[in-house]
């Protein structure tokens, strides 16, 4: 087994899967601590169904499609931002039209194109199959930019996230780290496409970090867990979609789904043994 | 004369066409511990959000440190404690320090990482509320006495020269609160640090202040320490069936209904 699995990196499509899901795991893992925190995981699901409509425009003009999901992205990003400080609709709202305009723009051009093909599902689901060396380039560029705004912005964010109103006062220029926060989560969104596919990406941005959050007790080691969960979780999704050939973003998912339920059940268990410890400490009180 | 730390003039704030401060003047000089009272929605929060810009005034201006609030960026000279603060989300996993380091970061220093100046300072903050012993407890396991005072460390940390407090004590036990009282008494004392405290209790905010300002809509000033009698302020504020009964060798205040 052991060397079924080495035997996985002979493979050039499996080296570049490997290295897209580490980055895609690594990012969204990061990001959405604070997407969770901010009980934000709706835009997350915003921003990957805008991806869709940007892929079915790229697959119907024949460009590269994670340029268009980008570019379709970021006007979406750019557009809830601005629907948000007008105060136009609440937040949820402009999130929401964005997600129904990127699906139903996504339909529309792939009715043009002759309907739902297999590119598009791999778009969809993921496919590590697809993952060309072009993807590679583009997703360690985008890595690197994400990384270095998360590592440089660390404490701001922890500060706007546990409290934005507090954040304000102190100086920080909350609405613009928004807006590039936003913009990174468009890219860790792009990052992860062809790795887990662009519906089932917002997974990503939660389950590792919700995952993190039953154990940890400080906002550094929920960080900290939350990227170890992912690779995990990446990795393992990565190997059963190579050896039962069946959709990455799928497994992925699935095996997420299975290391949140472990950690809500360790949370639980961690807590019931500090009840019956501090039940007996009370016990045995002179 | 000490120098003028906020001053508040013809300050008119409107919601949705409702006026809320109308015609407000208000002067605090440094060294100062301005007390604010007053009912339910009669504006004390919205005094110090316009103090701190954080609403939209209609008319009239607001002065920090001789700067116009609009172009005043020095938030680093000033410590807040929100009115709701410690109703924070239950399930976020921070720890009382990370909490209070929060305090170190300010405007003109985006994106640096913190120093050991910055942590010294921090656990200055901590010790002096008493929560050093805590430090490493998730904040979610805390009491909320324990928990208003992360955020008093927290706005203590950048030994601000203003430091303004929203109903900052509401919750606290009587010793904690008694705590408070000697730390705001200290750090006049040490750091001639300006206090602006918002209260419900009138008996707190008689210890605490020099100067007490009531608030309805309209504003009511005066200095404490001068002997003026706030009876009359007090009435035009919660009612003229209110009798206040005042304890000048305890500066304290006891309200009856009549």
């Amino acid at each position: 087994m052991a060397l079924d699995i080495l035997s996985m990196f002979q493979y050039a499509f499996f080296q570049r899967a490997f290295i897209g899901g580490i980055c895609s795991a690594l990012l969204c893992s990061v990001l959405g601590v604070f997407i969770v925190l901010r009980r934000e995981a709706l835009i997350g699901e915003g921003v990957a169904h805008l991806s869709f409509g940007g892929i079915a425009l790229g697959l119907f003009l024949s460009i590269y499609p994670l340029n268009t999901a980008l570019l379709l992205s970021l006007l979406g990003i750019f557009a809830i931002s601005y629907m948000q400080r007008k105060k136009i609709v609440y937040s949820e709202m402009a999130i929401g039209i964005m997600i129904s305009f990127g699906l139903a723009f996504g339909a529309v051009l792939a009715s043009f194109n002759g309907g739902f093909n297999v590119d598009l599902f791999s778009y969809l689901f993921g496919s590590i199959l697809t993952i060309t060396t072009d993807d590679v380039y583009l997703i360690i560029t985008l890595s690197a930019i994400v990384l270095s705004f998360v590592l440089l912005f660390y404490k701001e964010l922890m500060h706007m996230t546990f409290d934005e109103q507090g954040a304000r006062l102190t100086g920080i220029p909350v609405f613009w780290l928004n807006l590039a926060f936003n913009i990174m989560l468009a890219f860790a969104v792009v990052v992860s496409i062809k790795v887990i596919g662009s519906l089932l990406v917002s997974a990503l941005l939660i389950i590792p970090a919700g995952s993190a959050m039953q154990l940890s007790r400080s906002f550094h080691s929920t960080t900290m867990l939350s990227v170890i969960l992912g690779e995990i979780i990446v990795i393992f999704g990565l190997v059963a979609s190579f050896i039962y050939d069946v959709a990455s973003g799928g497994a992925i998912v699935l095996f997420g789904i299975v290391v949140f339920l472990v950690c809500v059940a360790i949370k639980k268990l961690v807590r019931t043994e500090e009840g019956v410890d501090s039940r007996m400490t009370e016990a045995v009180k002179p | 004369m000490a120098e003028p730390i906020v001053e508040v003039k013809d300050l008119v704030v409107k919601y949705n066409g409702n006026i809320v401060l109308d015609h407000v003047s208000l002067r605090v000089l440094r060294g100062d511990v301005l007390g604010i009272v007053g009912p339910n929605g009669g504006g004390k929060t919205t005094l110090l959000n316009a103090i701190l810009g954080n609403v939209d005034v209609s008319s009239g201006s607001v002065r920090l440190f001789g700067q116009e609030q609009r172009k005043f960026k020095d938030y680093q000279r000033i410590g807040y404690v929100a009115q709701h603060a410690i109703q924070f989300d239950p399930l976020f996993p921070a720890t009382v320090e990370e909490i209070v380091r929060l305090g170190c970061i300010t405007r003109k220093r985006l994106g640096r990482r913190l120093s050991r100046e910055d942590k010294r300072a921090a656990m200055q903050a901590m010790e002096v509320v008493g929560i050093e012993d805590i430090r490493g407890k998730k904040i979610s396991d805390l009491s909320g006495g324990q928990k208003q005072r992360i955020f008093i460390a927290k706005a203590l940390v950048r030994n601000p020269e203003l430091l303004i407090l929203d109903e900052a004590t509401s919750g606290l036990d009587v010793c904690i609160q008694d705590r408070f009282v000697g730390l705001l008494h200290t750090l006049k004392e040490e750091r001639d640090i300006t206090v602006i405290t918002v209260s419900h209790d009138l008996s707190s905010i008689m210890c605490q202040s020099n100067k007490l300002a009531v608030v309805n809509r309209n504003l009511f000033y005066t200095d404490v320490n001068a002997g003026t009698d706030p009876t009359n302020l007090l009435r035009e504020a919660y009612g003229q069936h209110f009798t206040f009964v005042f304890h000048h060798d305890r500066n304290e205040c006891i309200t009856h209904i009549e």
